[in-house]
């Protein structure tokens, strides 16, 4: 071993290894370095965000119906584990989706389904935390960031308590306290008040976020299981929010007050 | 499913009755005890407008430049009961015993002198109506459009309940319980004529201690109070949000103009004060709450939700399965 020669240079192989390994590294740093962040040097996810799935169609694998683009699904596992009633349930959501899908009404989508309903949200960010603002229903969620804890005494909400912390890059948020009101898509997939979520968000690139949702519900799942869908910033000149109040369109032809005519 | 969500609205309204009896026992007391020097002085509720003259600012500033305002604010006295009147009776309130008009709180409308809406006789006439029929809504246009969920609109929600200013470079949020105001500060064009808003499209720009934000797009459905003002849809708004650089307070001044409903444009005043760790968290005008950590310093965040949290609930102010 010893009187074995030291090559001059290491086998071609090795070489291309190096090289691709150093790229590689390079692409890496490029990536950590590209993304935005704020001040304090963590991820800043303020922007304008939406994907391009159609998981609020369904989230379970499903072939094109007449209100619903096809899907390949968006769950890990490619199907929800409910238990045996909970699959009742979802079943007849399905069938009286038209009109009891809480979307139709116009109400708050609530988590994870604000996320990949169809219309952009915004999201603000500074160090404490992380308002997300909704085009549909133009409703507020915080994240908190600032090492704060879930509540002792809280009540249900539409869209649960947020609370954030850092896994290196990726923000990790733990949301609870629930209502039932809200449902995960228009196809009947649903919840209870047991909801609770886990989410982790990633950027891929600086225009480009990993969103995965692991959803943890004993009433209604077997086992806790995941979604994931990639949000795209919108980047369109002079690209904003439009409000959009749709529970408001049964009964805002009463306002304002008209001059008669007469 | 309705429990829940009819008990928290309950709640919402409790308070806000809360706050509107207190008012009252108040002014009760003043009306009481005009001419003694009072024994036990009641709380003082500072109801002037304070002077603060637009200038550079002078106050700590975030990253990007912009004047930090952020926090809670909320109005320094009165409520959306009464525009003209703040401490006055509202619709669809009983008679009560009020003080002399001189001490209680002035008129939001700081122009022209007189405290009046300008209206056209046809638009004053729809106001008087509507205060007419507040209480018995025969009428779906005589439904609060905020007891069916809608957001508060341009000028109630600063003197509704509290609200939170949030600032992020190129922005101003102005978060609301229901509603939130998003000002753009990149100068974008405002949104086409046609598309037309709760909340307005808002442009803003900072000139020394003012933010200056012009609305367009506003449709005009909000009412500016209990008292059931109003404007079309089109009228233009111009906000002035003037801050005093000790961070403590802020006057809000909305410049309307509005050739469909008014006889010549006004403009709304209302002075805004800062809440902070100091004060006691107060149901609906500071609704917030320690959080909860594990360091020593005080945290204060919402308790609320944002979010219309009253659907299914029927309409607030009225018993159950009315005006439907």
């Amino acid at each position: 071993m010893t009187d074995a020669p030291i090559p001059a240079r290491p086998p071609r192989g090795i070489r291309l290894l190096a090289a691709g390994l150093m790229l590689l590294a390079g692409q890496l740093a490029f990536a950590h370095d590209a993304i935005p962040r704020l001040p304090n040097g963590k991820p800043d996810f303020s922007g304008i965000w939406q994907t391009l799935t159609p998981a609020d169609d369904d989230l379970e694998p499903h072939a094109a119906r007449k209100d619903a683009a096809p899907g390949a699904g968006v769950v890990e596992g490619k199907f929800i584990p409910y238990l045996p009633q909970a699959l009742a349930q979802k079943k007849k959501n399905f069938e009286a989706r038209e009109t009891a899908d809480p979307r139709s009404k116009g109400w708050t989508l609530g988590v994870p389904r604000g996320i990949y309903y169809p219309e952009p949200f915004q999201i603000f960010q500074r160090p404490r935390d992380l308002k997300l603002v909704f085009q549909f229903g133009h409703t507020v969620r915080t994240i908190h960031t600032n090492q704060t804890e879930h509540p002792d005494v809280i009540g249900d909400l539409l869209s649960g308590d947020s609370r954030g912390r850092w896994d290196g890059d990726t923000l990790v948020v733990d949301a609870r306290n629930f209502t039932d009101q809200t449902w995960l898509d228009r196809a009947g997939n649903f919840h209870s008040n047991d909801l609770h979520v886990v989410e982790r968000w990633t950027y891929l690139d600086a225009n480009t976020v990993e969103y995965k949702a692991t959803l943890e519900d004993p009433q209604v799942y077997s086992r806790p299981w995941t979604l994931g869908v990639i949000l795209h910033r919108h980047r369109e000149k002079d690209f904003q929010l439009i409000e959009d109040y749709r529970f408001t369109l049964d009964f805002d032809q009463y306002y304002p007050p008209k001059r008669d005519k007469n | 499913m309705t429990d829940s969500t009819s008990t928290r609205s309950r709640h919402r309204h409790a308070a806000l009755l809360a706050s509107a009896c207190l008012l009252a026992a108040s002014a009760a007391q003043a009306q009481n005890t005009p001419t003694q020097p009072a024994a036990t002085p009641a709380p003082v509720v500072d109801k002037s407008i304070p002077k603060i003259p637009a200038g550079p600012w002078q106050g700590p500033r975030l990253p990007d430049g912009q004047p930090d305002v952020s926090g809670f604010w909320g109005p320094a006295f009165g409520s959306y009961l009464n525009l003209t009147d703040p401490e006055g009776i509202s619709s669809g309130e009983r008679q009560r015993n009020l003080p002399p008009r001189e001490q209680r709180a002035p008129s939001r409308v700081s122009d022209p002198a007189d405290g009046q809406v300008p209206y056209q006789p046809w638009a004053r006439a729809k106001v008087q109506e509507y205060q007419t029929y507040y209480a018995n809504p025969i009428k779906p246009e005589y439904v609060d459009p905020l007891a069916r969920c809608a957001p508060p609109g341009i000028p109630q929600a600063l003197y509704m309940h509290g609200h939170e200013i949030y600032q992020y470079p190129g922005y101003v949020v102005f978060l609301f319980d229901q509603g939130t105001r998003i000002i753009h500060l990149d100068n974008k064009p405002h949104l086409a004529d046609n598309i037309k808003l709760w909340n307005g499209d808002s442009r803003g720009r900072w000139e020394g201690n003012t933010l200056v934000v012009s609305i367009s797009n506003y449709n005009g459905k909000s009412k500016f109070g209990r008292s059931g003002e109003f404007v079309s849809e089109n009228v233009k708004i111009e906000e002035r949000y003037t801050f005093d650089p000790n961070g403590k307070r802020y006057n809000y001044e909305a410049r309307i103009t509005d050739p469909t409903v008014l006889t010549r444009p006004f403009t709304v005043t209302v002075p805004i004060r800062k809440y902070t760790e100091a004060d006691k968290p107060r149901p609906v005008v500071y609704a917030v709450r320690e959080a909860k950590h594990a360091g020593k310093d005080v945290i204060i965040e919402y308790a609320e939700e944002r979010a219309c949290i009253e659907f299914n609930s029927g309409h607030a102010h009225l018993p159950s399965g009315a005006a439907k």
